[in-house]
């Protein structure tokens, strides 16, 4: 008997909400729990669409087929709801909040994830915080920033994990976390995702990525290769350094 | 609308009129009562100022001011009791703990004043303006109504030069250093009524103080005009805080008239909380006239349903090596709507001098409006200038991020809101200020 998958995508088909043309045009994917996915694509392949689809946001409409997320459909469900059952989005380009401090956000967060009439314990929280941070080894100062505000490509994407940390999703969707990190924060991320994973092995992994480079740290179970908004192969590892030399022309479907 | 009697000047009604501030003058001594007649008289021959004129042009008079249908509210000797104090005043009042001393005005009669014994005994003197009539006349005569808010400013100030029936007087003395503000709780309750007050804050050479005006009302079913005149001296080298935390119920109309004085490397900073009232104007001329002054001119406001705020500012350049930083951000929502216009003057020879102006809105609904106007002129050639307005919207790639943490959107909505507005705290973080404006807003984006 096989378990419900974490997420399954099927036969996806989407477009910009107010627009035409179709970016997905029947992607199909599943996720069994605790497993580490990658797509790998060009740009403009549809890998940031089908994250934000997943995590819910307005701004896409899809047309056609499902999301479900351990059996639930949750295309009609808001994003913070599919937030509070355990999906989470480590954005490409993480928008900047001015004013608002990453303490702050995340306290907020973890107390909307509580159930009503919890309260969130405010010196546990100070601690799994500040404990996060070094497991990322970051400076505690860093939780009094205003979240993204004047921080560095490195230092957003080191925000975006860090807030995984936090929260403890079940599945968790890094869209190019890659991009912008040098090569020792790129060491610091894929340790941290690798020690969450231990700590709870049924935790699942979605990364998106351009490049091998994060593959060479976090081990795939799965590999695919996104192109013109389907999925067109998958393979294991090994397709993934394939990818590597021989680049994405194989696969450029005729127009 | 304000109908006026044909044959009168504009403006004067079977209330407010010569007689009334003869009334009021009677057992002054006679300078004031000159005062006060000659201010009523550059009232009565000062129109009331049309849409025509630049800086009324959003703000229409002859629809949000019913002159004619409000009553003096006389002077009379009160009480202040915390006992029988309104619960709003009292809870006001219950977060300002920690200061160097408090003062009550109800409706508009100074009611309790406490100052620190230690502050006394070094020559501070905090009291009510019509007592400092008596106690203190030279320094009256010299500094109220002349030199910051005279008659001759406009129209409304001098109705309230001719019609103020009491006020506060804050006089720090040379090298007076005060490590907590000076608290203000104002409380109006009454109706249907014209109220006149002055606020005057005299810091002398090397003083330090921070001052902190608070005034509140319940919502009225008929308008009820407000007026205060706030003068504020900074002597050569004084630190002076001015902070008005505006929390007036619906039907009033706050009119805040404002001026300050920065002489040689003083500085004087001014922050301007707007939350209530229907209409709300606030007029704020900073005059940099020493050489090394220095004013940070914040100022916030959060309006919803059909509450109108107006603020007017200019930026007064006179002395070489100023500089001025100014600060207004709001959030408006239902059918709010907000006006700013802001004037940068750089006289001549006021060289090295820095000036800045800034204007942010975010409107919370498809019906709220904001509009700005920033301006500079500029005199001196020597200067870093530079001024700049946004009015936006909620992004939605903001409540997205924020969202998919798992915060429901009013969450979302509420930490960007008060994100936004924090800048403005973050500038001037005076003892319980902020706490207490951030809990307001937050109540109100929860409602
Ligand atoms: N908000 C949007 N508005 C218009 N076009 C969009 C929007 N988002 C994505 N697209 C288009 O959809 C395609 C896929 O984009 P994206 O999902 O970001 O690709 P990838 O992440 O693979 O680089 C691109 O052609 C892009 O221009
Ligand atoms: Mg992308």
């Amino acid at each position: 008997m096989s378990e419900i998958p974490i997420l399954e995508v099927k036969n996806l088909h989407a477009k910009v909400a107010d627009e035409d043309t179709e970016i997905l045009r029947g992607v199909d994917l599943t996720l069994a729990k605790g497993e580490i996915h990658a797509i790998m694509g060009p740009n403009g392949s549809g890998k940031s669409t089908l994250a934000k689809i997943v995590a819910g946001h307005p701004a896409y409409e899809p047309t056609e087929g499902q999301v479900r997320y351990l059996g639930q459909d949750v295309l009609e469900l808001d994003p913070d709801e599919r937030a509070r059952l355990g999906i989470f989005l480590a954005f490409q380009y993480p928008v900047e909040i001015p004013g608002v401090s990453i303490a702050n956000f995340m306290r907020t967060a973890m107390q909307a994830h509580l159930d009503e009439g919890e309260e969130l314990d405010l010196f546990d929280f100070q601690d799994q915080l500040l404990e996060r941070m070094e497991l990322l080894d970051m400076d505690p100062s860093f939780a009094e920033r205003h979240v993204n505000d004047g921080f560095s490509g490195g230092e957003k994407k080191r925000n975006e994990i860090l807030q995984m940390a936090v929260l403890r999703p079940k599945l968790a969707v890094m869209d190019e976390t890659d991009s912008g990190l040098d090569i020792d924060a790129l060491q610091v991320v894929a340790n941290g995702v690798k020690k969450l994973h231990a700590e709870d092995p049924e935790m699942t992994v979605l990364i998106i990525t351009h490049y091998q480079r994060l593959l060479n740290y976090i081990q795939p179970d799965h590999v695919h290769v996104m192109v013109g908004g389907r999925i067109v192969r998958s393979g294991g590892p090994e397709l993934a350094e394939e990818l590597e030399t021989e680049g994405y022309e194989q696969f450029r479907a005729p127009a | 609308m304000s109908v006026t009697t044909p044959g009168l000047a504009e403006g004067v009604t079977e209330q407010i009129n010569r007689e009334a501030v003869e009334a009021l003058a009677a057992e002054e001594p006679g300078w004031l009562r000159e005062r006060r007649l000659e201010a009523w008289s550059v009232y009565e021959s000062t129109p009331i100022p049309s849409k025509k004129l630049e800086e009324w042009r959003y703000t229409d008079l002859s629809k949000k001011l019913s002159l004619d249908e409000l009553s003096l509210l006389p002077w009379a000797e009160r009480q202040f009791s915390e006992a029988n104090a309104p619960s709003e005043l009292r809870s006001a009042m219950a977060s300002d703990r920690a200061a160097s001393g408090h003062l009550v005005e109800l409706d508009g009669s100074v009611a309790r004043v406490d100052l620190q014994d230690e502050l006394a005994s070094k020559g501070v003197l905090l009291t009510s303006i019509r007592s400092a009539v008596q106690s203190h006349p030279d320094l009256v005569e010299e500094l109220l109504a002349t030199e910051a808010v005279p008659a001759e400013s406009g129209k409304f100030q001098a109705l309230n030069a001719a019609l103020w029936t009491d006020g506060i007087l804050l006089h720090v003395p040379r090298g007076v250093r005060m490590e907590l503000p000076i608290r203000v709780s104002r409380w109006i309750s009454e109706a249907g009524r014209a109220l006149f007050s002055r606020t005057l804050i005299v810091a002398d050479e090397g003083s330090r103080v921070s001052f902190v005006d608070e005034v509140l009302s319940p919502d009225f079913t008929r308008q009820t005009f407000v007026s205060s005149a706030v003068e504020v001296f900074a002597r050569n080298g004084a630190q002076v805080q001015f902070v008005s935390l505006q929390r007036l119920g619906r039907g009033a109309f706050h009119l805040s008239q404002q001026r300050t004085l920065a002489d040689n490397d003083s500085t004087l900073d001014t922050l301007n909380v707007s939350l209530g009232g229907s209409v709300a104007r606030i007029d704020l001329n900073a005059e940099l006239r020493g050489a090394g002054a220095n004013s940070d001119m914040l100022g916030l406001y959060f309006g919803e349903e059909d509450q109108h705020f107006d603020h007017n500012t200019r930026q007064d350049h006179r002395a070489p090596h100023t500089k001025s930083d100014l600060l207004y951000k709001g959030a408006l929502d239902g059918r709010a709507r907000a006006v700013f216009r802001g004037i940068i003057k750089v006289h001549r020879g006021a060289q090295q001098t820095d000036a800045y102006q800034t204007n942010r809105n975010l409107l919370l609904s498809n019906e709220a409006r904001a509009d700005s106007l920033p301006n500079l002129e500029i005199e001196a050639d020597d200067v870093r200038c530079s001024h700049g307005a946004t009015v936006g919207q909620l992004d939605q790639d903001h409540l997205f991020y924020l969202m998919s943490r798992g915060l429901p959107r009013a969450q979302a909505e509420r930490l960007v809101v008060m994100g936004f507005l924090g800048e403005v705290l973050s500038r001037l973080p005076l003892g319980g200020v902020v706490e207490k404006v951030s809990s307001i807003i937050e109540d109100r984006l929860r409602a």
